[in-house]
């Protein structure tokens, strides 16, 4: 059955985009990430224009999180005072972001620029995630115990100013390193229509060194409020926000979301991380391949709106 | 069917609809059409629709064409070029056009090019390579073996890549269409064309062109107008977009904040 969206003005079958929402909302509650980095190559490949997409997707997101961090807030596995400071930094970051996308967008490099932040991010951080991953199994399967962890070397963010406790994650550090990574996911959310999971959870277990338990649900948390942000900026200012699309993304979204919450509870966390890296990677080598291959047309056209 | 056709004849009948363009006063032809529907409403089930043009030609002889031209409402469109830097392929050299033509169709009896003359399809813009497809930013007049002001392009020959790739890019998105043997010669002069119109159709006011050809030349044509519009709650929606983005995008977060409470209940208590 076609359904026609009104702001991305195409039709589309209404069942794909529900399958689609089922999936990368059962992805979301599994992992913890937003599932834009699926999402939103897809929904351009569909053939929604990219600002629609990546518009519509924050919103979609943000149903996601918001059923995902409940969860996780009745497990009270979630930082409130962490996803906080977080949230400060993702706000900047949006509404920047949301400022040089619609610049982009009026030089016509817009796709280009997409698609490079998609290879580079992805391609770092899923091969990161997929050697420790690999190595944390391998560890396992050989018996051996995980590699005591030494007492932390003063490091260069042990150093920053602005010290303050963060009592659940059980640590005591400047409040500049999160929101430094707040910003930059903000920043990712408005232009790569993520809700930039893929960076944070990495960032909060490497870099703020927070128990994996907490994790996922800050998270989330502070996805939620980005996103939020993010929508809102698109919609009032870019005018590109597909309510109808998001509705029918939301609704497989939220039902796929809790099943992959229950079925995190589940699964071993290193073969979650694995799995999540190699999804990572493959979705980078597509998009890099598309960067590089021929072009079956050389010619692109763009709506050129207003004046020039 | 019946009712529609004898609609058709009936216009034929009322003079002032029928009146010729370009024909000279001894042969008297005329031409003159009518849609199924003047306003194709866009809903949230649509998936194009089929445009259906009749018609019926005062005059009409054997070796005459009919030819059908459908142009949708002009954007300023922006034509890049990809090229290769750094071994990935970049956007660049972007060409502004001008006013082109949304969407276009033409359907006519015949191909074009075995009835019709050059300077009348060039003249009325009929026929892809015939469209109109101006980027004014790139112009500049100069003589050219002795004739004063004449028009070229910056671009000189490169121009007609662009254009051809504006028309090809079109063509693939069904948004312009040439249909050979679209328009269907009925009996007493009636005709019928049928086009199609995608599902990204863009909105706006549509001009239908209708011309009747005889030895080369458009002795009749005529003229009607079609709108392609939102309707229901697509255009609820569009409208509060466009007019109220500020409340449309509170209510975008309230649906995904409700949603997704809802869901975290629901599971909840199962």
């Amino acid at each position: 059955m076609q359904i026609y969206l009104p702001i991305a003005e195409i039709s589309l079958n209404l069942y794909l985009l529900l399958g689609l929402g089922l999936g990368v909302g059962f992805l979301s509650g599994l992992l913890g990430v937003g599932g834009g980095f699926l999402m939103t190559p897809i929904l351009i490949f569909l053939g929604i224009p990219p600002a629609v997409a990546v518009s519509t997707q924050a919103n979609q997101i943000m149903a996601s999180s918001v059923s995902g961090a409940l969860a996780h807030w009745r497990r009270k596995s979630l930082d409130v005072k962490m996803g906080t400071v977080l949230i400060i930094g993702g706000m900047v970051g949006s509404v920047l972001g949301v400022q040089i996308f619609g610049y982009l967008q009026s030089l016509g490099q817009i796709d280009l620029v997409i698609s490079l932040c998609y290879v580079g991010f992805l391609g770092v951080i899923g091969s990161l995630m997929l050697v420790e991953s690999v190595n944390a199994i391998r560890r396992r399967m050989n018996g051996n115990p995980p590699p005591k962890r030494k007492r932390r070397k003063r490091r260069l963010i042990d150093a920053l100013p602005f010290k303050t406790r963060f009592p659940v994650s059980g640590l005591y550090m400047s409040v500049i390193p999160p929101l430094a990574i707040g910003f930059l996911v903000g920043l990712l959310a408005a232009l790569m229509g993520v809700g930039g999971g893929f960076v944070m959870v990495p960032a909060m277990i490497y870099i703020l060194c927070m128990p994996t338990s907490v994790v996922i649900g800050t998270s989330l948390f502070q996805i939620l409020f980005v996103t939020a942000v993010t929508t809102f900026l698109q919609a009032a200012q870019n005018q590109t926000v597909d309510i109808v699309l998001a509705a029918i993304l939301i609704v497989g979204g939220v039902v796929g979301a809790q099943f992959g919450v229950k079925a995190g509870a589940k699964v071993k966390g290193e073969e979650l991380r694995a799995g999540l890296a190699l999804l990572v990677v493959a979705v980078c080598l597509k998009l890099a391949w598309d960067l590089a291959a021929t072009p079956n047309d050389l010619y692109v056209l763009i709506e050129a709106g207003g004046a020039p | 069917m019946i009712r529609t056709l004898t609609f058709a004849l009936a216009l034929t009948s009322l003079p002032c609809l029928a009146v010729a363009q370009d024909a000279p006063p001894a042969q008297q032809a005329r031409i003159a059409a009518a849609l199924t529907e003047d306003v194709v409403e866009i809903r949230s089930d649509f998936a194009g629709a089929p445009l259906t043009i009749f018609g019926a030609a005062e005059g009409l002889q054997d070796g005459d064409d009919i030819v059908v031209a459908v142009r949708g409402p002009e954007r300023d469109l922006r034509v890049m070029k990809k090229e290769r830097v750094l071994g990935i392929w970049v956007n660049s050299a972007p060409v502004r056009f001008e006013s082109v033509a949304s969407y276009y169709a033409v359907a006519s009896t015949r191909p074009l090019s075995d009835f019709a003359g050059f300077a009348a399809l060039r003249r009325n813009g009929i026929g892809m390579t015939h469209l109109p497809l101006r980027a004014p930013d790139e112009e500049r007049t100069e003589t050219l073996l002795g004739v004063p002001d004449v028009v070229v392009s910056d671009l000189g020959a490169e121009i007609v890549d662009y254009r051809q790739a504006i028309v090809r890019n079109k063509t693939r998105q069904s948004l312009y269409v040439e249909a050979d043997s679209g328009v269907e010669r009925l009996e007493g002069g009636l005709f019928i064309a049928r086009l199609f119109l995608p599902s990204e159709t863009p909105v706006g006011d549509y001009t239908i062109e209708v011309y009747l050809f005889r030895d080369g030349a458009p002795i009749a044509s005529r003229e009607t107008q079609l709108q392609v519009a939102k309707a229901g709650m697509e255009r609820v929606l569009y409208d509060l977009a466009h007019d109220r983005p500020i409340l449309y995008g509170l209510l975008a977060l309230i649906m995904a904040a409700l949603s997704g409470w809802l869901a975290a209940v629901v599971t909840r208590n199962r």
